[in-house]
């Protein structure tokens, strides 16, 4: 539509304004992602001396930055656990909404004012409660707690936001065509939401695995990645710290571009083209 | 087996509803009674006592910590929302391709799926005394010493939390705006509204669920901070969250609780103010 | 083939919470008809439609297929099918998955089922389009898988949900023909929502036209149209003009009364001996009307029976014929259709004064039943 009409001037100062937000957004990311690469010599601010792979090396020297290999670990496992959990739930729980029943407004809004939460308060309340009944804090199980106050909610609103574009009929067209209860899930309902459950996934996983103050309290002897990356903004002053920020972002990367990748492949199936 | 179909929606929810009840809902009333507990020799000891409460009302570094977050918040709340309207309204009203218009919109997003704590560390190669922003300036022969202002200062505070929050405003908005039929703008165009005047006269008010809801989240984030004030000021300024890290460190979990107790009635006033203004739930469901 | 999918509904009756949205309904479709349920938004036809159906339960009454209660089958054992409003073509799915999806959950073996399926594609002329998605299809191809997909369970009835509201208006003429060609060649019962009326004439045997949750009358189009049973059925299938007066006297079989205005009609006694002082509906059919332009307005006012005098406000052109609209004194209006050759022999403006007569053959007799059209009502199953 009207592509070749001439613009009008504040297309241009927007646009300048949007490019100056990108740049602001990415641009200190990029920064410390290459000085991760700094040589042997190098400090934590530019110029470079040098790129070598001599920080990321040393990220596994466990004296000199900390447990770099177990938290990793670890954090990778409990984002898991936690997407499956909150694609798993939330995805139960948007469907029983699509129904009034007896106590979702309550439901609805523990969902939002757990969101909104300062994440500490919950981090000491869980830590409180497993003091009283004498249970040593986890990862799998106060942390994971924890984590799925926050991404519950946020599972919950994607699942509100999904569902509301998707049509009762295709459920009563397969009932309809003959289809079990079960096999109007298994065939309809979880296909046609798919690409909505992905992005579920995405947000369980990354904000998992980024979560800090829920987990402060609640991890246990055994610190996660962002806990471990906090500690080392105070005892690390060297790239080291920059290169563990690299690694734990490339993970977010691979994680947002398989979910949006996806996304994107299942939408281009189903002749989703996007076109003006 | 056959489930009675009145039965199934609880079924359904019940998982997230236990969760929600034994992570979020015991652990929140525990804090509250906690709160009126006391501490002996690093021992909490079941009472009911207001001294937790008196302990911290009375001190002068508590009505200091609220007023800096306070201060924190206005500002970066201004500031988000400027930066998140505009961004919002190129996106939506001038990106004309829908493929541009979602692939800026995950540009935008792209980060809230990345660690915090790494965007905030950042700044500190950008914004130190040798940092990115010194050196050029210094460079372009605009400054003879290094800007010690820039890192360690309410200014790093303020442009982290712009940093880390904006995307919240702009995802917020974006869908306000995008709900907006742009048939709308144009009949406002006919009707004779200068460009100034639609926005303000007719995006502002159909943006008002997406400026709430960014709203809350950006000043509920800055008021529950943990990290950022107490790293960006390099430990000149402390965040009320932080403070409660204090206590907790100390194992006064009582005076913690309290602490953390009154910060949530803070946060909860400052989300009700703001829905006062805007319904948002009616908003969302018309 | 004989004929299959009689569809009988006894005292069917369905409330939502509060509200009556079907009202002690009862009708017999006969097998391997072409039956149109149409009303206004609101009127409760497409909740009929889904108790049938099985969507929704009836409160009360009893829904019955080839003579056998259904009310307490699931959807898929009653025999019908039933073809969605926008469809429902599951996005996810190829045209021919689509169709073969009530083989697939049936536990048909993959090849058979494509086989199947394949065939039932060349049925509709879409056997083409079998691998693609639905959303790579027009409104007028994706009515025709729908069809297929619904068709291939092998109904006795086929419930069709406003199937041609979603398509533009040169397709909808095209597809209603379709629809009823298709209907002929399987030998089922079709039951149709609208709310077109011209779409219900053009296409059914039989044509219900509800109101209120109520069934004001089931009929063949032809008596829908030409018969109205209500003042209701007269307004809403349109082409008529509906008068009412009071009954002066009664002789020889008919009625003669006298509106507000002192026009003078007679109008047929009916099943019901009229009495005197009674008020009584008449529809007389647009195209039955003979038109007259009056030289002086104000000699206007005759003894003519069967006649009205009013100002003509528009004229329509319409190709074969002429509609022209006429603002009675008390402001309400009267339509008459002038046959093109007719009208243009001695053409009449807007603003001529001109009397409307009618034989007394062409007088069809009314109950009175109006509707308001209670928009509060709108949109609750439309």
């Amino acid at each position: 539509m009207a592509q070749h009409r001439k613009r009008p001037w504040t297309f241009y100062v927007l646009a300048s304004f949007f490019t100056l937000f990108v740049l602001f957004l990415y641009g200190p990311m990029l920064a410390i992602y290459i000085l991760s690469f700094q040589g042997p010599t190098g400090g934590l601010t530019f110029p470079m001396n040098g790129v070598s792979l001599y920080w990321f090396t040393a990220l596994f020297e466990q004296q000199r930055t900390g447990d770099f290999a177990g938290s990793f670990t670890r954090s990778i496992l409990l984002a898991l656990l936690v997407m499956i959990c909150t694609v798993t739930f939330s995805v139960m729980a948007g469907l029983a909404f699509r129904r009034r029943f007896f106590g979702s407004t309550a439901i609805f809004y523990m969902a939002v004012a757990s969101l909104v939460m300062p994440g500490l308060f919950l981090s000491l309340g869980i830590g409180l409660i497993f003091r009283v009944i004498d249970v040593p804090t986890n990862w799998f199980a106060s942390a994971l707690g924890a984590q799925l106050t926050w991404t519950l909610p946020f599972g919950l609103l994607i699942m509100f936001a999904v569902l509301s574009r998707f049509s009762r009929s295709y459920e009563e067209a397969a009932r309809d065509l003959g289809a079990t209860n079960r096999q109007t899930l298994q065939y309809v309902v979880l296909p046609i939401l798919f690409p909505g459950l992905i992005a579920v996934a995405l947000f369980g996983f990354t904000l998992s695995y980024d979560e800090f103050p829920r987990t402060l309290l609640t991890v246990g002897p055994g610190n996660t990645l962002p806990l471990e990356i906090y500690a080392m903004t105070t005892t690390v002053t060297s790239p080291a710290l920059y290169a563990l920020g690299t690694v734990t972002t490339v993970v977010s990367f691979v994680a947002i571009i398989l979910s949006l990748g996806s996304i994107a492949i299942i939408q281009w199936r189903r002749g989703v083209r996007f076109r003006k | 087996m056959k489930v009675p179909s009145s039965v199934v929606p609880y079924l359904q929810v019940a998982p997230l509803a236990l969760i929600l009840l034994v992570f979020f809902g015991i652990p929140l009333v525990t804090v509250v009674v906690v709160s009126f507990f006391d501490y002996v020799n690093f021992q909490t000891v079941p009472a009911f006592l207001l001294y937790n409460y008196e302990e911290v009302f009375s001190s002068n570094l508590t009505v200091t910590l609220y007023l800096t977050m306070l201060k924190y918040s206005v500002i970066v709340w201004l500031i988000t929302l400027f930066i998140g309207f505009w961004v919002s309204y190129f996106l939506v009203f001038h990106v004309q391709s829908l493929l541009w218009k979602i692939f800026f919109f995950l540009v935008c997003t792209v980060p809230f799926w990345t660690s915090n704590i790494i965007r905030m560390i950042s700044w500190i190669p950008v914004l130190g005394r040798n940092g990115l922003v010194n050196q050029t300036l210094m460079n372009l022969g605009l400054i003879d010493e290094p800007y010690d202002f820039l890192l360690f200062s309410d200014f790093s505070v303020i442009v982290a939390y712009v940093h880390l929050f904006t995307l919240f405003m702009v995802v917020t908005l974006f869908n306000s705006m995008a709900r907006i039929d742009p048939a709308i703008l144009e009949a406002a165009v006919d009707a004779g509204a200068s460009r100034w005047q639609v926005i303000t006269q007719v995006v502002i008010p159909l943006s008002k669920t997406g400026i709430a809801l960014g709203s809350i989240f950006v000043v509920t984030l800055v008021m529950g901070d943990f990290f950022v004030v107490k790293i960006m000021s390099g430990g000149q300024s402390s965040s009320a969250v932080y403070a409660m890290w204090n206590e907790i460190s100390m194992l006064q979990y009582p005076s913690a609780a309290a602490s953390a107790v009154i910060l949530l009635i803070v946060v909860v006033l400052m989300v009700v103010a703001i829905l006062r203004i805007v319904d948002v739930r009616k908003e969302l469901s018309g | 083939m004989a004929q299959v999918g009689g569809v009988e509904l006894a005292n069917v009756t369905k409330r939502f919470g509060d509200t009556l949205a079907i009202d002690r309904v009862s009708l017999i479709v006969p097998p391997g008809t072409y039956c149109c349920l149409l009303g206004p938004s609101g009127c409760g036809k497409t909740t009929l439609l889904r108790m049938i159906a099985g969507h929704e339960a009836p409160t009360s009454g009893d829904v019955r297929i080839d003579g056998q209660s259904v009310v307490d089958l699931p959807p898929a054992k009653r025999g019908t099918a039933m073809m969605f409003q926008s469809y429902a073509l599951f996005p996810h799915l190829t045209c021919l998955d689509n169709v073969a999806f009530n083989l697939k959950v049936r536990g048909v073996a993959k090849a058979a089922r494509r086989k199947q399926a394949h065939e039932m594609l060349e049925r509709v002329q879409m056997d083409s389009f079998a691998d693609r998605v639905p959303a790579e299809l027009s409104g007028g191809q994706q009515q025709r898988i729908a069809l297929a997909r619904s068709l291939i369970t092998n109904p006795k009835v086929l419930l069709l949900d406003e199937p041609l509201s979603a398509l533009d208006e040169f397709l909808r003429l095209q597809m209603r023909g379709n629809l009823r060609q298709m209907q002929k060649e399987f030998g089922i019962t079709f039951v149709h929502v609208t709310h077109t009326q011209m779409e219900a004439i053009a296409v059914a045997d039989l044509v219900v036209v509800m109101d209120h949750g109520k069934i004001d009358q089931a009929d063949s189009a032809r008596g829908v149209f030409d018969t109205p049973r209500t003042t209701y059925v007269a307004r809403f299938i349109g082409g008529q003009n509906v008068l009412g007066g009071k009954v002066v006297r009664v002789e020889s079989g008919a009625a003669l009364l006298e509106d507000a205005r002192g026009n003078r009609f007679t109008v047929p006694a009916g099943d019901t001996a009229p009495t005197a002082g009674e008020t009584r509906y008449l529809s007389i059919r647009r195209d039955r009307i003979e038109m007259e332009k009056l030289a002086d307005p104000s000699a206007a006012r005759g003894d003519a029976v069967n006649s009205v005098v009013g100002k003509v406000w528009m004229t329509e052109y319409q190709g074969s014929w002429v509609k022209v609209s006429i603002t009675l004194p008390d402001g309400e209006e009267f339509v008459a259709n002038i046959d093109d050759g007719t009208f243009f022999a001695n053409p009449v403006r807007e603003g001529d004064t001109v009397s409307a007569r009618w034989s007394a053959a062409a007088v069809h007799s009314l109950e009175h039943r109006e509707s308001g059209f209670d928009t509060s009502r709108v949109g609750m199953h439309a």
